[in-house]
């Protein structure tokens, strides 16, 4: 765990209120999964996020939802590069145990930016044997797409009819029932955790089975 | 079916009772402190209102003594004993548990806390307890269990409930899983307070400026940061779940117009910050709870809240805040994942301390790398805070290892601990191994301590109370009498351990 300024590197408008955050990575060393807080220089306050770059990565990237009103990432989406910001971590549990990717599947599902740690996880772990979940209101919330592997994505947009699937994740699962031998990742809106919960503990999925980390 | 929730009176070698302290860790106190268990209030109510009789058996709030505690549980003959412990106490509760089991055969022992569910065979193994939980949300599981247990006979073999460890006979123990971690808490029901008959926990609970308090029912269950490597609320089965700022803003409500309460504490392990935490103080505002003389509080963190939300939550009448500094070196800081920068730490506390709250710090001592100059640094930073208004008071700990918590294990791992007996978890005593003599840290909490009776802090304390409103000089005389008194009990207990050698001759021998 380190604490310091890094420079910004870039803002990648992602759609209007969600942004990729690039960051020059310095010698911080993270387990997939993890996250950070970062604030802007001199405002004592921050807030966290997963890291949405893979630990083999030169930079650090972090997948940030303006939130209007907000205190943090407002001030954020207006960074410049060249500009700082203060990152502390990395920290948190909700990682994934090398010694069980091979031999197992994992499905991850999430809601929003509740899908940046398992950008990381994918792009940290190979020969992952993934599926992912994902839940937005538009099609184009499918951030990145492109960066996981053919068939391994499924976007659920409850708002566009364009998306792999028009409907919440709970509706894709209820429609698509997961298989019971899988390891579930959840993450996002503690709505979407207890609903999607439900519905695997109803297909008998062990609960030792499912691991949840909950986003604002 | 008859259920007793129940925390028995804890009395050591010196008379002093167990009390629930920061982080509902135990400490041994003379003085009371009697602190609402705000979940298991609320599996109390749930399970009123499952039309299962319900005991709420607080032997410590309701003035009991162990053995009036003990003949009055014997007589109320409950089917299910519900227990909630932590380290320092887990072997009392074992004992008290197979003293029970003796004269009550029939009853169903459960145990609850986060000692237990993180070494659930140890307890199963060590006591006659039938059922251990292995999650914090107590309410959720026992309002499943308890019905569950209630309509079939054969729930040793057939109950599947997630996160529970059942004894299935004489030697079988079986795991039902990993616990849920998320909860959705509006569906568990505000604390019934005629139940836990709350005036109990009114009025001797250091964290009130005005009596009668309550605690209000957690907004956060556990911490959304979770991160701090020391505390009971961090681990790979640990997250977050939150209750919606409008069913909070109802309980607080009721709680002044049908209560009449005076203070509200909520304390979840980091209550609301950035939009909950604004839309609340709007929302009392709103409501016209901010002019019915009571005030409100709660814990937070450094770099959570910002200028605005802290000048709107003045404004809405809050005034406790209490905020853990834990050590004003960044190595320290880095090692316990604190996850804030000491160079914020003074503009956060100016801003509270401006806008009219009431910072209250929390800082420990004699971690197991702590050097001297690590040391200094902390006293000095605290004394040059309370000099300067920038705090208002403070509570310091010895780092205890507890709960199997990640600093607990990183203890066991470095073999650093000078004692695996429980007992000796109690607080009172450093029980680890430190580069430097224990008795400098003693002398810390000491020097901390004597903040309070400096005449530069007291002239400090008087020029702040000649602020505020005719009313809040009450403060001076109930709170200041209480607060001088709550600090000569730690001074106390938190420098009597001096000198002593692990284990301690005077272990709590309570039964």
């Amino acid at each position: 765990m380190r604490r310091g300024l890094h420079k910004v590197i870039g803002i990648d408008l992602l759609t209007d209120h969600t942004f990729s955050l690039r960051l020059e990575r310095k010698d911080v060393t993270f387990l997939a999964g993890q996250c950070f807080n970062i604030g802007l220089p001199d405002t004592a306050v921050n807030r966290e996020y997963s890291s949405y770059s893979s630990v083999f990565d030169d930079e650090l990237q972090f997948l940030v939802r303006e939130i209007e009103g907000g205190q943090v990432s407002p001030k954020l989406k207006l960074l410049k590069p060249g500009d700082s910001v203060e990152v502390d971590g990395a920290y948190g549990l909700f990682t994934i145990d090398p010694a069980l990717v091979p031999g197992h599947s994992f499905y991850f599902i999430g809601t929003g930016t509740g899908i940046a740690p398992f950008h990381c996880f994918v792009k940290s772990f190979r020969g992952l044997d993934y599926k992912i979940i994902h839940g937005t209101r538009y099609a184009n919330e499918a951030y990145n797409r492109l960066d996981y592997s053919k068939g391994r994505y499924i976007n659920c947009a409850t708002r566009d009819k364009t998306a792999d699937f028009n409907g919440r994740v709970t509706e894709y699962l209820l429609a698509n029932p997961p298989p019971q031998s899988a390891i579930y990742y959840l993450c996002g809106n503690r709505n979407m955790i207890n609903d999607v919960y439900d519905i695997l503990r109803e297909l008998d999925i062990s609960s030792s089975q499912i691991i949840t980390e909950v986003f604002f | 079916m008859k259920v007793a929730i129940s925390y028995p009176p804890i009395v050591n070698a010196r008379g002093q009772k167990a009390m629930v302290s920061q982080n509902r860790n135990v400490q041994f106190f003379k003085t009371p402190t009697y602190l609402l268990p705000v979940v298991h209030a609320q599996a109390a109510t749930w399970l009123k209102q499952l039309r299962f009789e319900v005991i709420w058996d607080d032997g410590n709030a309701q003035l009991k003594s162990y053995e009036q505690w003990f003949n009055d549980l014997v007589k109320a003959k409950p089917d299910v004993i519900i227990f909630e412990s932590t380290t320092p106490v887990m072997k009392f509760y074992w004992r008290t548990t197979d003293a029970l089991k003796k004269i009550l055969p029939n009853t169903i022992f459960i145990m609850t806390g986060y000692h237990s569910m993180r070494r659930p065979e140890e307890t199963l193994e060590l006591s006659q307890t039938d059922i251990v939980l292995r999650s914090n949300h107590v309410d959720f599981v026992l309002a499943k269990l308890i019905p569950f247990i209630a309509n079939n006979p054969d729930w040793r073999i057939t109950c599947n409930l997630e996160g529970l460890a059942i004894r299935e006979g004489a030697s079988k123990i079986r795991s039902t899983g990993h616990f849920r971690q998320v909860e959705p808490l509006e569906r568990s029901p505000m604390v019934d307070r005629d139940l836990v008959q709350w005036k109990n926990y009114a009025f001797e609970n250091g964290n009130y400026l005005q009596t009668p308090g309550t605690y209000a029912t957690s907004v956060i269950r556990d911490c959304m940061f979770g991160k701090c490597t020391f505390c009971r609320y961090n681990g790979p089965d640990l997250t977050f779940s939150v209750l919606p700022v409008e069913k909070s803003l109802d309980e607080y409500e009721r709680l002044i117009n049908e209560h009449g309460v005076k203070e509200i504490f909520d304390d979840s392990g980091v209550w609301y910050r950035g939009k909950e935490a604004r839309e609340f103080a709007q929302g009392i505002i709103k409501r016209g709870l901010h002019k019915k003389g009571c005030y409100f509080g709660f814990n937070t963190r450094f770099e959570y809240l910002d200028k605005e939300t802290i000048e709107l939550l003045a404004k809405a009448n809050f005034r406790f805040v209490l905020i853990g500094l834990e050590a004003a070196d960044e190595e320290t800081l880095t090692r316990l994942n604190k996850g804030y920068q000491l160079q914020h730490v003074e503009r956060s506390l100016k801003w509270m301390s401006d806008a009219g709250l009431h910072p209250h710090l929390t800082i420990m001592v004699g971690y197991y790398w702590q050097t001297s100059e690590q040391l200094k640094k902390t006293v000095d930073l605290v004394k040059s805070l309370m000099f300067r208004g920038l705090a208002r008071t403070l509570q310091v700990t010895l780092c205890t290892p507890l709960d199997y918590t990640p600093y607990h294990q990183e203890c066991i791992q470095n073999k650093v601990l000078q004692t695996d007996n429980y007992d000796d978890f109690d607080m009172s005593k450093l029980i680890v191994k430190t580069p430097i003599p224990h008795a400098e840290y003693y002398q810390a909490v000491r020097e901390m301590y004597g903040i309070a009776f400096h005449p530069r802090f007291l002239l400090r304390q008087l020029r702040f109370l000649l602020t505020f409103k005719r009313r809040d000089w009450q403060f001076l005389f109930t709170y200041g009498i209480r607060a001088i008194r709550r600090v000569r009990n730690h001074m106390f207990n938190l420098t009597r351990g001096e000198g002593l050698a692990i284990p301690d001759p005077e272990a709590p021998t309570p039964l």
